[in-house]
């Protein structure tokens, strides 16, 4: 069994009254795409939000290969290695693929005083990667990403979290909005991911595309996790829709005390 | 790379509106009065157009970067009674009087910078309300009169900013090579390096470069002092070259400076500028407004070709835009 990558114990999120996230307790391994799975409303996308530093814990603890940090803000996640992407948010429309992957770490060509950022390595790199996650269309790394559809963005965002060795990505409802094609090939991109050391949370609305990608699904409903250890090969869709919708009394994989 | 494909990006380039829009006034003005391409009157009118020009540089990577600086015009003005206030009051000396201006300048840049930054209130109020503070401390100073300046000849500082030379019949200042210069080292910055890198990031998506690690609030709160720097710096050579430190002077500039960026191709919204399209925006305006009165047509009539030219080149970028966006 693989290592831990990542522990929450104990996580309560309240916005104002709403009690979001109620004593939740989550793992992901290392090397493992989790399928997080709920209905709307709850909590998966707090529970990855608490995760991703985009909005505080009310009280718990998080830990990233057992020591115990502090995430406040997106930066401080991606400083641990957690990448979330979101569609489109994560990247600069104007700026090309190549300036994108590399924003905030550029690489300088000598001397470094005059500030000249190495565009031949960066675009070196961004083939490179581009290829990696599966893209085989010819896509020039100098194209403004505006100019890319929704699930290319998303390779683009999945390539750079895998560049800089992000160990977990997050990816909230990627395949909302996407045509078939597209649809397969962010699940391509996520398998990719995860051959080449990497652990994912998947959430999705569409429970086949889960079923398609995850080793694991963990259930939430009302802002708890009713079940953490589905098999989705040693069940059915069925079976796990009735554990959303809490028509299940014996519920698979129910979370451990 | 063949030739059709070369051609093909050269004209999808947001500069080639504008350029052809330089060329077509320059051979219409050219030929309907051949004056306006005389050398008296090309020095006449770059001597007055590298000063609004080296603001419209500044305002191109502020602009780029998502915000923009009403208040350089009063800077503009600003600056110079500054400094021949303290000059002509046997206070300082001129070298120490003219970096004086320069640092209130950046004063009032890092002003601008932290409330648009720190609390979060908009460039256009923000400098709005700066302009007001500036050109009424101008107007308060100097009770509304101008300052000497002429007491200054011969000294190294005037020539080393604006000392007048000819080539041939052509009469030019040395202000030409500080704004050459300054297109030069902001076009590279902005294009070929890691802080153009950021300003772009800045201006475009400042939550996702904000996650990167791009520190957003100290490259905004930098090109707003580039900004009232590069203010400063025009107004006290443009003083020099006129022998006049007016409080009053610089009133309306800010919108014209503005009008030179977006002509040019830079995007009023942030994320995306250039430098070459500034400057071709910035002789735009300047070649109109010159050949204009040489062709005879009213002066008074000069906002409404200004204006058609601002709507026709914005609906240009905005059509290059969306073909873009669809990726052809
Ligand atoms: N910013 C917010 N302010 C107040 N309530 C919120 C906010 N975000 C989410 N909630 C509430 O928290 C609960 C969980 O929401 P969310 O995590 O978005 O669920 P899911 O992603 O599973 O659909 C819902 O009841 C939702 O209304
Ligand atoms: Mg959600």
């Amino acid at each position: 069994m693989a290592g831990e990558l990542i522990r929450m114990e104990h996580i309560h999120k309240f916005y104002g009254r709403v009690h979001a996230l109620d004593d939740v307790n989550f793992v992901v391994r290392e090397r493992e795409i989790v399928g997080l799975l709920g209905d709307n409303g709850a909590g998966k996308s707090t529970l990855i939000k608490v995760l991703s530093g985009a909005v505080p814990i009310s009280s718990g603890a998080i830990y990233v290969h057992g020591r115990k940090v502090d995430i406040r803000r997106t930066s401080d996640a991606i400083a641990q290695g957690i990448e979330t992407i979101y569609q489109d948010s994560a990247l600069v429309p104007q700026l090309s693929i190549a300036r994108n992957l590399f924003l905030g770490r550029e690489p300088l060509r000598a001397p470094h005083f005059l500030n000249r950022m190495d565009q031949a390595a960066m675009d070196e790199v961004a083939r490179r990667l581009l290829r990696q996650v599966g893209i085989t269309k010819d896509i020039p790394p100098s194209i403004p990403v505006s100019a890319l559809s929704g699930g290319e963005r998303q390779a683009v965002a999945i390539a750079r979290a895998m560049y800089f060795d992000s160990e977990l990505i997050i990816l909230d409802e990627p395949t909302n909005n996407l045509g078939v094609a597209e649809t397969q090939g962010v699940l391509r991109f996520v398998r990719a991911a995860r051959d080449s050391g990497h652990s994912c949370i998947f959430i999705a609305h569409n429970i086949h595309h889960v079923f398609q990608v995850v080793d694991r699904i963990v259930v939430m409903r009302h802002g708890k996790i009713v079940a953490d250890d589905i098999d989705p090969r040693h069940t059915t869709i069925e079976a796990v829709e009735q554990v959303i919708t809490g028509m299940s009394d014996a519920e698979l994989g129910t979370a451990a005390p | 790379m063949n030739q059709g494909s070369l051609l093909q990006r050269l004209i999808a380039r947001p500069e080639a509106g504008p350029f052809v829009l330089l060329l077509v006034e320059i051979i219409v003005f050219g030929s309907l009065n051949p004056d306006f391409l005389s050398p008296e009157n090309i020095g006449n009118t770059l001597a007055f157009t590298v000063e609004l020009g080296l603001i419209a540089l500044a305002m191109t990577l502020l602009m780029t970067s998502g915000e923009f600086d009403l208040s350089v015009g009063s800077v503009f003005g600003f600056a110079p009674v500054l400094m021949w206030t303290l000059f002509n009051g046997g206070i300082v000396p001129l070298n120490v009087a003219f970096v004086a201006a320069l640092a209130m300048a950046a004063v009032i840049g890092l002003v601008n910078g932290w409330f648009v930054t720190r609390l979060k209130i908009t460039s256009f109020l923000v400098t709005l309300g700066m302009l007001l503070v500036v050109r009424g401390t101008a107007l308060f100073i100097t009770q509304g009169f101008p300052q000497r300046t002429w007491s200054a000849g011969g000294h190294a500082l005037t020539s080393i900013l604006v000392g007048e030379f000819r080539v041939g019949r052509m009469r030019l200042y040395m202000s030409l090579f500080w704004f050459i210069a300054a297109a030069l080292a902001l076009g590279y910055v902005l294009t070929g390096t890691k802080v153009g890198n950021w300003i772009q990031a800045s201006g475009g998506n400042a939550g996702a470069a904000r996650a990167r690690g791009v520190n957003v609030d100290r490259t905004k709160v930098s090109l707003f002092v580039l900004s009232a720097v590069m203010s400063a710096f025009a107004g006290i050579i443009s003083s020099i070259r006129t022998s006049a430190a007016n409080p009053n002077s610089g009133t309306g500039y800010e919108l014209e400076v503005i009008a030179m960026v977006v002509i040019g191709g830079t995007a009023l919204t942030g994320g995306r500028g250039t430098v070459i399209g500034t400057v071709l925006g910035i002789f735009i305006l300047r070649a109109m407004r010159n050949g204009i009165i040489l062709v005879g047509v009213p002066g008074l009539a000069y906002n409404i070709f200004i204006g058609a030219i601002i709507l026709g080149m914005m609906a240009l970028h905005a059509s290059l835009e969306r073909r873009h966006h669809a990726g052809t």
